[in-house]
């Protein structure tokens, strides 16, 4: 068993999806919604990427900026329009609403695009790699993964804790009422939760893009995956569910490779085993939620 | 969600069976009268496998050829394509609409095998012919179905051929295989199977994979470390271009073989990033820039009537699909009817245009059995490494 | 012209008149007490001031300023602070970034300006410092010094009530609205609250409206007293005044009031 190449690619998807679930959880942690959009929203960034690089030609990092802002508005947009709106939603209502958000993207992306299957690639050589320890390879794709998503969460650590709009998220999360009874303007925390969580989406959907092909349904796997990974990791830490992420990603791939039939469920079945003994997930900090 | 997907499938197409059964055969129409035939297709021209519906449009040439040139005698070809969106229930409510409405004579092609088999009894009742099913699904004509002609060769005997190349021209001895895990991918899996018997030889590896799967470097490691010097892989192009990428990645370089579903090479060249060069397929049809004299003059009508068509594999395979319908019109003579085609059509044999070579008769509604062998060259080029080769070990001939 | 008024203020839910026609003035710098039984729509006249529940009609007017209408964060950075009757604090964050967090609308500088702090002198630095101290100050005051790092949650019922009050002081305000401060506590520990509270309004130059059962605290401390019944006003006025209102005494001081 080439133990180090599992090890390597394992924590590479294991990264992506735990750079997606991060997606998820910002969302989740301020306003206890799980947006079901969230893979069509990333799948649309990164349609949006293909277009300037095919289309317009644009260097890559340029095309990459543009999409970073396109995404954190549409984010912001889709907020606005389908969440916004709805007066005292319950929680299953913001879902379903979310589900509505995601055929829309699905709908325009497919009207846009077309449903064939299209190129998408990080300006990485694939054919470029790395064997620092024999039998173990490192490619340019695992290496750009594990590198952003360090980058990303070292600024997530420090925009929580120190940022002034970092922490009036995490106080509109613990209890909105007074958040805005101190003066936060949540539905702006609301907006640039999504924003946020839209951008790290589109940046997670990229890298997913380029390991696959970019079609309309493309991200509906990996969303399954990083929410189970975010359920692994408690919903509502980010460290917890980067771990959750690198989990499953090592679990699919040792588990997989002796028993490829079971690859797609064994993650799965890992975490309703995990949620029945711990409900609240592997990372999750216990506390009552005041009535 | 692989498994609700596919249920949700099943089920839509036992509920649209259920819909037609329970509605008693109408009073179809007559398919045609002095001025016309009428023919129909159904095929995904929206929705997620739109670039399938060029089949559709590839047979739409064939009678605008056939029309051009005065139709048969006298009647000219009236077609009709119908989008299904690749939904099994929509399947059935285009067909119905086309039987009870319309009027059809015919049906040929159509892909989507759920869509396929959730209208195949329905056209039986009817009594309407169906020719040249854009899938291969052994149901179709195992056991024979009077009405139901199928020119698509058996997934079975595909990987037989391509193995054999692998074994007896590549010299490769060590094979493993990457299938899907539905029933595309273990009837490939059986080819290679059967052919390997008669070598005596075993597997490498055999792994098979969820369509939907998005990571598969578990299983491209495994394919590595048996040390299999050709993967066959009958899986659907998403796959197959994430497994190109993913052996890229951890350094395994390997004989990619390959179905006719994955031989439009083009797209394959592009989605991959230019992976696809150098991967083998086969293929139900004659490679796009063939000197066969009527695929040139196919291509020359596409040039001049659908200028907007990409010359492809899968627009020619429309023409292959709907070819035997013309012939057996043909020979069925001026007094027109369904008794009359199906006995022209059962007595096909060895009729060839630019697919394989087909044959029917009474009990045997498979029409062909051979593949060509093709590689693709430098920017999704046609390399021809093989002609028209039929399976040796084809089980359903004996 | 009052510092502080409400005006005409009616809200009703489904047909329940919950505050009718209430009107006050409230002078600066004055301790104001609402006083009613349950249900007589106390806590709802709070919840209009705050910007919770938008009144049907009247005006709240902060310096002559309308409030009726802006959102709770807009009221709140107008210098109007409040509590609640149940607590509504961060309990999964310390007692500590529970009072910085009152300081939220004191931080001008920006996301990123804000959020690493470049260098000592930097303004945001400075920023950082002056709310610093502004929260140790109240920490000190309210005798919170043993439990500043202790999660909110993990807090028993009493000290979770400062730590509200002392939030809400972080802010600032202008008008302060304290909802049954007292509830939950010991008479040695409503002994202390009413100091603080005196002490409140001397130090801090606030205007306290207060709701409160507690009538020998009331009585003692406040310097106009509204009295309430099912919406409506009974009087409006002194200690003395409201003690000795035949109203009152039957609504309200007469008989058993419960919680």
């Amino acid at each position: 068993m080439p133990v180090g190449q599992l090890l390597v690619e394992g924590l590479a998807i294991g990264a992506c999806y735990g750079l997606f679930a991060t997606a998820v959880v910002i969302i989740y942690k301020t306003s206890e919604v799980v947006n079901f959009a969230q893979g069509e929203m990333a799948m649309f960034s990164s349609f949006v990427a293909f277009h300037i690089l095919s289309v317009y030609r644009y260097p890559f990092w340029l095309a990459f900026l543009i999409t970073m802002v396109f995404s954190i508005l549409l984010g912001i947009l889709i907020e606005y329009l389908f969440l916004r709106p709805a007066k005292h939603p319950t929680i299953l209502g913001m879902i379903v609403i979310t589900l509505g958000a995601e055929m829309f993207l699905v709908g325009l992306a497919g009207w846009k695009w077309g449903a064939e299957q299209k190129y998408f690639s990080l300006p990485l050589d694939p054919s470029v790699t790395y064997e620092p320890v024999k039998g173990m390879i490192i490619n340019n794709w695992a290496i750009a993964v594990f590198a952003v998503t360090t980058c990303i969460m070292l600024f997530l650590y420090l925009f929580f804790k120190y940022s002034k709009l970092g922490v009036a998220m995490r106080a509109t999360q613990q209890n909105k009422h007074a958040a805005k009874i101190m003066g936060i303007r949540t539905e702006r925390v609301f907006s640039f939760a999504w924003g946020f969580s839209s951008l790290i989406g589109a940046i997670a959907g990229m890298f997913f893009a380029s390991r696959a092909t970019l079609d309309p349904a493309f991200m509906m796997e990996p969303f399954l995956r990083a929410f189970a990974a975010a359920v692994l990791g408690g919903l509502m830490s980010i460290p917890g569910v980067i771990i959750g992420g690198g989990l499953m990603g090592l679990i699919e791939n040792f588990f997989g490779y002796y028993f490829p039939h079971w690859k797609p469920i064994v993650a799965f079945i890992v975490i309703i085993l995990v949620l029945c003994l711990r409900p609240s997930g592997l990372f999750a900090k216990h506390f009552v939620k005041k009535v | 969600m692989i498994f609700r997907k596919k249920v949700l499938i099943l089920l839509i197409a036992v509920l649209a069976v259920l819909l037609i059964a329970n509605a008693a055969p109408a009073a179809t129409l007559a398919g045609f009268d002095d001025n016309e035939i009428r023919i129909g297709q159904w095929g995904p021209q929206t929705g997620p496998a739109a670039p399938w519906g060029s089949v559709a449009r590839g047979s739409k040439l064939l009678f605008d050829v056939v029309n051009e040139e005065g139709g048969i005698y006298g009647r000219k070809i009236k077609y009709f394509i119908r989008d299904d969106m690749y939904n099994p229930a929509q399947t059935a409510a285009v067909v119905k609409e086309l039987v009870e409405r319309q009027g059809v004579f015919a049906f040929v092609g159509g892909v989507s095998a759920a869509g396929g088999l959730a209208v195949k009894d329905y056209l039986a009742q009817n009594k309407v012919i169906w020719v040249g099913p854009a899938t291969s699904v052994k149901e179709y004509v195992f056991p024979v179905q009077p009405y139901l002609f199928s020119v698509y060769p058996l997934y079975e005997d595909e990987a037989s051929v391509l193995t054999k190349y692998i074994v007896e021209t590549l010299k490769l001895k060590k094979i493993g295989i990457l299938y899907q895990n539905d029933s595309y991918g273990k009837n490939g899996f059986d080819g290679l199977k059967q052919r390997l018997d008669t070598y005596k030889m075993s597997l490498a590896a055999e792994i098979p994979v969820e369509p939907t799967e998005k990571d598969l470097a578990s299983q491209i490691l495994r394919l590595k470390s048996s040390g299999a010097e050709a993967v066959l892989m009958y899986v659907n192009p998403t796959t197959a271009v994430i497994a190109l990428k993913t052996a890229a990645n951890v350094g395994y370089k390997p004989q990619w073989v390959s179905s006719n579903t994955l031989s439009d090479y083009p797209l394959m060249h592009k989605i991959s990033g230019g992976l696809w060069e150098g991967v083998i397929t086969g293929n139900f049809g004659e490679i796009p820039d063939s000197k066969n004299p009527l695929m040139v003059k196919y291509k020359e009508a596409a040039k001049r009537l659908s200028p907007e068509e990409r010359w492809g594999t899968f627009y020619s395979a429309g023409i292959l699909f709907a070819d035997p319908i013309v012939e057996a019109l043909k020979k069925a003579g001026r007094n027109l009817s369904t008794e009359a085609v199906l006995k022209a059509l059962n007595a096909i044999k060895d009729y060839q245009t630019i697919g394989p070579k087909i044959s029917f008769t009474e009990k045997q509604h498979q029409g062909s059995d051979s593949v060509v062998i093709q590689k693709c060259g430098p920017n999704g080029s046609y390399i021809e490494l093989q002609g028209w080769t039929a399976n040796d070990l084809a089980t359903w001939k004996k | 012209m009052d510092h502080f008024r409400v005006e005409n203020l009616s809200i009703s839910f489904g047909g329940l008149k919950a505050v009718n026609n209430i009107s006050f003035g409230v002078e600066k710098n004055s301790i104001f007490s609402i006083i009613g039984p349950n249900g007589s729509g106390k806590t709802t006249i709070y919840n209009m001031i705050s910007g919770i529940y938008k009144p049907d009609s009247g005006r709240i007017l902060c310096d002559g300023e309308e409030l009726v209408g802006l959102s709770p964060d807009r009221i709140a950075r107008k210098g109007v602070a409040r509590t609640f009757q149940n607590i509504e604090l961060f309990s999964n964050a310390t007692v500590m970034d529970n009072l910085l967090l009152g300081r939220h609308i004191h931080m001008k500088t920006g996301v990123f300006s804000g959020a690493f702090l470049w260098g000592r002198g930097s303004r945001a630095a400075r920023e950082e410092i002056r709310n610093r101290e502004i929260v140790e100050k109240i920490i000190d005051f309210l005798d919170l010094q043993s439990v500043r790092n202790n999660y909110v949650a993990s807090l028993p019922y009493g000290k979770r009530k400062l730590v509200e009050l002392g939030r809400a002081l972080a802010l600032e305000p202008k008008i302060l609205l304290l909802d049954e401060p007292s509830a939950g506590m010991n008479t040695e520990e409503k002994e202390d609250l009413n100091i603080w509270i005196k002490d409140i309004q001397a130090d801090y130059r606030v205007t306290i409206l207060l709701i409160e059962h507690d009538m020998n605290m009331i009585m003692g401390i406040s310097d106009r007293i509204l009295a309430m019944n099912q919406g409506e006003k009974i009087i409006e006025g002194t200690a003395k005044e409201v003690q000795s209102h035949p109203e009152v005494i039957r609504a309200y001081l007469g008989e058993e009031h419960g919680c």
